[in-house]
């Protein structure tokens, strides 16, 4: 039977070759399908990620007296952690701020060291250990001697997290749609290729060739045509990342503090595995067509 | 070898193509299939490999029931009938070779023994030196001998021919008609459909006749 197999790669690679217009058409079609919805993931992928990054944020910040000295700073933490148990309590002092600040800050850190002197005040950030209420904590840190402020961004806490569910209902609805539709788009398109060569199929099938011997060059040359788009859109998606992202790379890590998604190697794994996928069903949709009739 | 009982073939509410044809076909036997156009005598061949199915009645075809074989039967009965085909459908981007070996292609035989075959059935239609052209490059003749040639290659039971002479010159038909007899005489069953009465004149062999998709005379 190998030589039936290697006769129908060989069938495929030749049909590839002697009707290279409608193989070209199919493959920048994938290739198109793929780009828009790897770019899409990214771009919902990196979205999600920083609103991740901003929710991770300490749930109640204390800002302290500016008159207080560290020492006395640190005393009002202990306090804070002394009345809150079942809280996590860490003291920010200001030159750990600043510090943080310009980590953040990335490559524009080095325009800190122009300040004459830290106008960052000392905090405490509070963090409830289990599901808390941080208006009532918040309440009560606010009441211990020594804070000044104390800032719990709850709404926001909650139009992030409302916001988070909202982009992942998005992003997995457009990429079914951008899916389907490119599974549509290919399946026409290979159509198109298979339609040219209905003659063939006719003849294969009156000659008494199985239904499945004659779906397997096409289903191989999807495969093919498919692997071929998903090469051609992760070249693209890394062209994209690497000539045009850089800056908007560095607003990202400024942002939320963690690095851009980048296209990896499991990454163009999935590409491929997609493209693969969507060349064999849209040829198998195709097929099935002119095997009917 | 082929059993027809009570076959009827209809197009939606158009007059029946085929009207209650009952016939029988022996094993080795060699039938001419007569009838002016639009007698029924492509649509007959067509029931017998398959290609369509019979509005009611019963097809028998090397002992097998075609109405109640499944599609994927169809394949295996197809591989023990060669047919010519009016219009040879030929692959017009394959050579006479590739043509030809095409029918033992989709059985899995292997790449030697399909040259090897389809070398012989060439050389036995005249085409020896011909394997290598296409389809396009041929007379009309030449392309109909592929044909006849793909036909036979994995020498069938049975042998179905529409109008195998119909473009061709008379001494072309002479050469063509030969293949066939000599088909008959390896064993093949031979069913040929012709419109052509002088054929029928000049080889007397059992012939049936169709009209208006009955059969008004066998003899």
């Amino acid at each position: 039977m190998t030589h039936v197999a290697w006769r129908l790669v060989r069938r495929a690679l030749l049909n590839l070759w002697r009707a290279p217009v409608p193989s070209l058409l199919a493959v920048v079609t994938i290739t198109l399908a793929l780009f828009l919805g790897g770019a899409l993931a990214f771009t919902v992928l990196g979205a999600r990620a920083l609103l991740v990054s901003w929710g991770a944020q300490p749930a109640v910040t204390a800002y302290l007296d500016r008159a207080l000295s560290e020492e006395q700073a640190r005393g009002v933490a202990d306090r804070v952690r002394s009345a809150e148990p079942g809280a996590e309590v860490v003291f920010v002092s200001p030159a750990q701020a600043l510090d943080r600040l310009r980590v953040q800050l990335g490559d524009l850190g080095g325009t800190l060291d122009g300040l004459s002197r830290n106008p960052l005040p000392a905090t405490v950030e509070v963090s409830p250990r289990g599901a808390g209420d941080l208006r009532a904590l918040a309440a009560r840190v606010s009441q211990v001697a020594g804070v000044a402020d104390v800032d719990y961004g709850r709404e926001w806490v909650d139009r992030l997290e409302a916001l988070g569910n909202a982009l992942r209902g998005f992003g997995t609805g457009s990429l079914a749609l951008v899916g389907l539709a490119a599974l549509l788009v290919v399946a026409n398109t290979i159509r198109l290729a298979v339609y040219a060569r209905r003659d063939e199929i006719e003849i294969m099938k009156l000659v008494g060739a199985t239904d499945r011997y004659v779906r397997a060059p096409f289903l191989l040359e999807g495969a093919l045509q498919g692997l071929c788009g998903a090469a051609l859109a992760a070249a693209g998606l890394l062209a994209v990342q690497r000539l045009l992202l850089p800056r908007a790379a560095a607003a990202f890590a400024f942002a939320s503090g963690a690095q851009a998604p980048h296209l990896s190697a499991q990454h163009c794994a999935l590409l491929a595995a997609a493209g693969a996928l969507v060349g064999l069903c849209g040829s198998y949709l195709a097929v099935a067509r002119f095997l009917r009739t | 070898m082929i059993q027809l009982f009570h076959v009827t073939k209809r197009w939606s509410d158009d007059p029946p193509v085929l009207d209650d044809v009952t016939l029988r076909v022996e094993k080795g036997e060699f039938v001419w299939l007569t009838g002016p156009s639009g007698a029924g005598k492509t649509t007959l061949l067509r029931l017998l490999f398959c290609a369509d199915e019979p509005t009611s009645g019963q097809v028998i075809v090397g002992g097998r029931n075609v109405n109640r074989l499944s599609a994927g039967g169809v394949p295996f009965l197809r591989r023990n009938i060669g047919v010519v085909f009016q219009d040879f459908k030929l692959l017009p981007n394959r050579t006479a070779l590739e043509n030809v070996g095409f029918a033992l292609e989709v059985m899995g035989a292997s790449d030697a023994k399909i040259r090897e075959r389809a070398h012989k059935r060439l050389a036995q239609v005249g085409l020896a030196d011909k394997v290598g052209s296409l389809p396009l490059r041929m007379s009309g003749g030449e392309q109909q001998r592929v044909a006849i040639a793909r036909a036979l290659v994995n020498e069938p039971a049975i042998l179905l021919a529409d109008e195998p002479t119909g473009n061709l010159d008379a001494s072309l038909t002479d050469s063509i008609l030969q293949l066939l007899f000599d088909a008959n005489a390896r064993g093949a069953t031979v069913v040929v459909a012709t419109h052509d009465r002088a054929l029928l004149g000049r080889y007397q062999r059992r012939t049936i006749q169709l009209h208006h998709g009955k059969v008004t005379s066998d003899a």
